[in-house]
């Protein structure tokens, strides 16, 4: 900020008085435009330097594993380590991907997290406009009460939650699981979904009930369409807890179940690490949230504004 | 309006996957159902890596006696998890698993006793300390599914060239060979420590090496026959000592050196020996620049002779199956056949009898040394205690770490007892 603001001054004294045209102050005034640019430019490099410095730190581990995944078995192994493949090969796409149970399991992690994420959303939408909207002190307590079981471990409620599963027949389903990962993303969710609510004005909906909408009429016709974005954003938070998540997903499935977080991890066995065969599953597994993100790639920018104008 | 109808359509589709979500959730995408009642379908939990030793074996038995098997692969450390919250909740989803020998302690209150199986001709058949180990509180509850021991690894190709024979003839007076002595083998881990190269490697990360060495040097490990912490006698020390002392001819870091590591080092040829379980001599990456340049010996001797740490895995049945027929069936099949799991890619058996069939054959060659590590008299099974993984997680890798980093050997047994006693208390 300094960069920029220092040029600036001389300006706000030139202004103060009529000063006359004479050249050495149109000299000043190009001297001032030219520092104002470069101050701009210097601020846009830092920006970008910033933004290259994120990207490498968030998307090399991602690019590491990508290139890992093209390697062959020495190579995942080298000491000292190499970024780039000396010899490229797919053979772990075909290992990984023809391995018994693969497909399977990504059909699993694609049930469990649709069911979870619905699930989310059907129960935070309603739960976090009632408390946003009545605002009594019940709602108060039940919304810190939902953050609160954020700050219980997963695994101290990953063996009795398989035992419940198990007591009411639902022992290695898609459907177990996904309750499981709903008590990971609800709180979140209705936290989230609460902020966006709050953004919205009360007076849209009194505007929709002068126009004959009843209050649930209001809430699908007016409201949830303005909070779509944070719709969007909330239901790619609750996909990814169940997509990714894998304690829940180890305690509870077997056969019938799986999810592919879980095979993911079989290969690294007892008898060592199968790398390539480990990233090549990992990248292919990364596609879906990718793809997701980009195509709601505009409801979360606009949710995430939605969020930021509240008040 | 477009945003109406957007939500409106992400609401149908969102629907629409639910209710397909929903439909296909009664039955998964993975198979039948978890531990089918009187069935004679059965479900097997099983590490990863312990899946392809059963996969033929399975197969076979299906054929034998019409049990079909479905395997649930699970991490190591997740298998743990998984076992103990089943077992403490009363109900299992699986009617057999492949448990790690330094669990059944642990698990015993849980299992099943499978003492028929474990006939006279089956005992003769089995290792010595795999018979020992099955039998928790005067009943067999584990039948060895295969098993593994360390044994020593080393570069031919570096031992046969002449130029080496002579400059180490010419250095220590005797010939460049597999060693069988400990001094042979810190002498030619010195010789090739050079250029880059180690002689050895040194794992801080993991016990099973060091306890070997203990075993070696005449002492049970960490505790007697009755429970009492020994880990502080001269033995102890003896090892700990020694084992330490090889970290100046091996790759710096000792103390995050574990098995994974280790294999890796002697992969990329960094090492010129190392101490291993046999299945790594099969394991070798066929691009790895020493691929067929390995030879094998068997694992060696201190004071008590030649002496290993076994890592078998061994097939039980839960109390709590409705398959009991069915799973036991598996089981004893399992052992029947149990030469088929040499043929998977790992290439691990139980019986003698099965090593024995292959050990003359190309590729086997780290058979002979595995067997002699297994009938050596000193080697031994882990302490039979519920605590023991508890023990090596908190006491004995992080006291590992500390020696080879330099850390007083006696200083460092003495803290170690005083953590043990606390821990068995």
């Amino acid at each position: 900020m300094s960069t920029m603001e220092s040029p600036v001054i001389p300006a706000r004294h030139t202004s103060k008085g009529p000063a006359p045209a004479t050249g050495a102050n149109r000299r000043r005034r190009g001297v001032n435009r030219e520092g104002l640019e470069a101050g701009k430019r210097s601020t846009r490099t830092i920006l970008w330097i910033l933004l290259a410095a994120s990207l490498v730190l968030y998307g090399f581990p991602f690019l590491y594993l990508l290139f890992t995944s093209f390697k062959t078995p020495i190579d995942t192994i080298a000491v000292p380590p190499t970024i780039l493949p000396k010899e490229w090969t797919l053979a772990n796409y075909a290992n990984a991907l023809g391995r018994s149970g693969v497909p399977a399991s990504f059909i699993n992690s694609i049930q469990t997290a649709v069911i979870s994420t619905a699930l989310s959303l059907v129960l935070s939408i309603p739960a976090a406009y009632g408390i946003t909207r009545y605002k009594t002190r019940s709602g108060r307590v039940f919304i810190m009460a939902a953050l609160v079981t954020r700050m219980v471990p997963p695994v101290a409620i990953g063996i009795p939650l398989a035992s419940m599963m198990a007591s009411v027949g639902l022992a290695d389903t898609p459907i177990a699981l996904s309750i499981a990962h709903t008590t990971i993303s609800l709180p979140l969710s209705i936290w989230l979904m609460s902020s966006f609510f709050e953004a919205v004005p009360q007076d849209l909906e009194e505007a929709a009930t002068v126009d004959g909408c009843s209050r649930l009429g209001a809430l699908w016709r007016v409201v949830i369409p303005v909070v779509s974005g944070g719709i969007a954003v909330t239901a790619i938070f609750a996909f990814l807890a169940s997509w990714n998540e894998f304690l829940f997903a180890l305690l509870m499935t077997a056969v019938r179940s799986q999810t592919t977080p879980v095979v993911i991890a079989n290969f690294q066995t007892q008898f060592g690490l199968d790398w390539g065969s480990m990233t090549a599953l990992a990248a292919v597994y990364s596609i879906p949230v990718i793809l997701l993100t980009l195509l709601l790639q505009r409801k979360i920018v606009a949710g995430m504004t939605l969020g930021a104008v509240k008040g | 309006m477009s945003s109406r109808k957007t939500i409106s359509k992400l609401a149908a589709i969102g629907g629409i996957c639910t209710a397909v979500a929903l439909v296909a959730t009664g039955c998964g995408a993975g198979g039948p159902a978890s531990s089918e009642s009187g069935g004679s379908s059965i479900n097997v939990l099983v590490e990863a890596g312990g899946h392809a030793e059963l996969q033929p074996i399975a197969d076979q038995c299906k054929k034998d006696t019409g049990v079909n098997v479905n395997f649930v692969e699970l991490p190591y450390d997740g298998l743990f998890n998984r076992l103990s919250s089943e077992f403490s909740s009363g109900t299992v989803s699986f009617d057999v698993a492949a448990l790690d020998s330094v669990w059944l302690p642990s698990f015993k209150d849980a299992l099943q006793p499978i003492d028929e199986l474990f006939t006279d001709e089956a005992k003769k058949d089995i290792f010595p300390s795999l018979v020992k180990e099955a039998n928790v509180g005067g009943h067999f509850i584990g039948m060895p599914a295969w098993t593994n021991a360390e044994i020593v690894l080393y570069r031919k190709d570096l031992f046969e060239d002449s130029k080496n024979k002579a400059d180490f003839k010419a250095k220590y007076g005797y010939e460049l060979a597999a060693p069988t002595t400990w001094q042979q083998y810190q002498d030619i881990s010195a010789f090739f420590t050079k250029d880059g190269m180690y002689g050895t490697d040194v794992k801080g990360g993991v016990e099973t090496e060091y306890l070997a060495h203990v075993l070696q040097a005449g002492s049970p490990m960490v505790l007697d026959s009755n429970n009492n912490v020994i880990i502080d006698n001269a033995a102890h020390k003896q090892a700990l000592d020694f084992y330490t002392s090889l970290a100046k001819d091996a790759p710096a870091g000792a103390a995050q050196v574990d098995w994974a590591a280790a294999q890796n080092l002697f992969n990329q040829g960094k090492t010129a020996m190392t101490r291993f379980w046999a299945h790594a001599y099969r394991q070798i990456p066929k691009d790895s620049p020493v691929y067929g340049k390995v030879g094998t010996a068997p694992m060696i001797g201190g004071s008590a002779g030649v002496a290993g740490v076994p890592g078998p895995w061994y097939l039980s049945v839960p109390k709590a199956t409705k398959n009991t027929d069915a799973a036991k069936k598996f089981v004893k099949c399992a052992y029947d056949h149990n030469d088929l799991a040499i043929q998977s890619n790992l290439g691990l058996a139980a019986r003698v009898s099965a090593f024995q069939k292959y050990q003359d054959q190309p590729g086997y060659e780290s058979f002979k040394p595995l067997i002699q590590t297994l009938n050596a008299p000193a080697t031994a099974t882990r302490p039979a205690t519920a605590k023991w993984q508890q023990i090596v997680d908190t006491v004995l890798v992080p006291m590992l770490q500390k020696a080879v980093a330099g850390g007083d050997s006696a200083t460092l047994l003495a803290d170690a007892k005083s953590k043990i006693q606390a821990l068995l208390k």
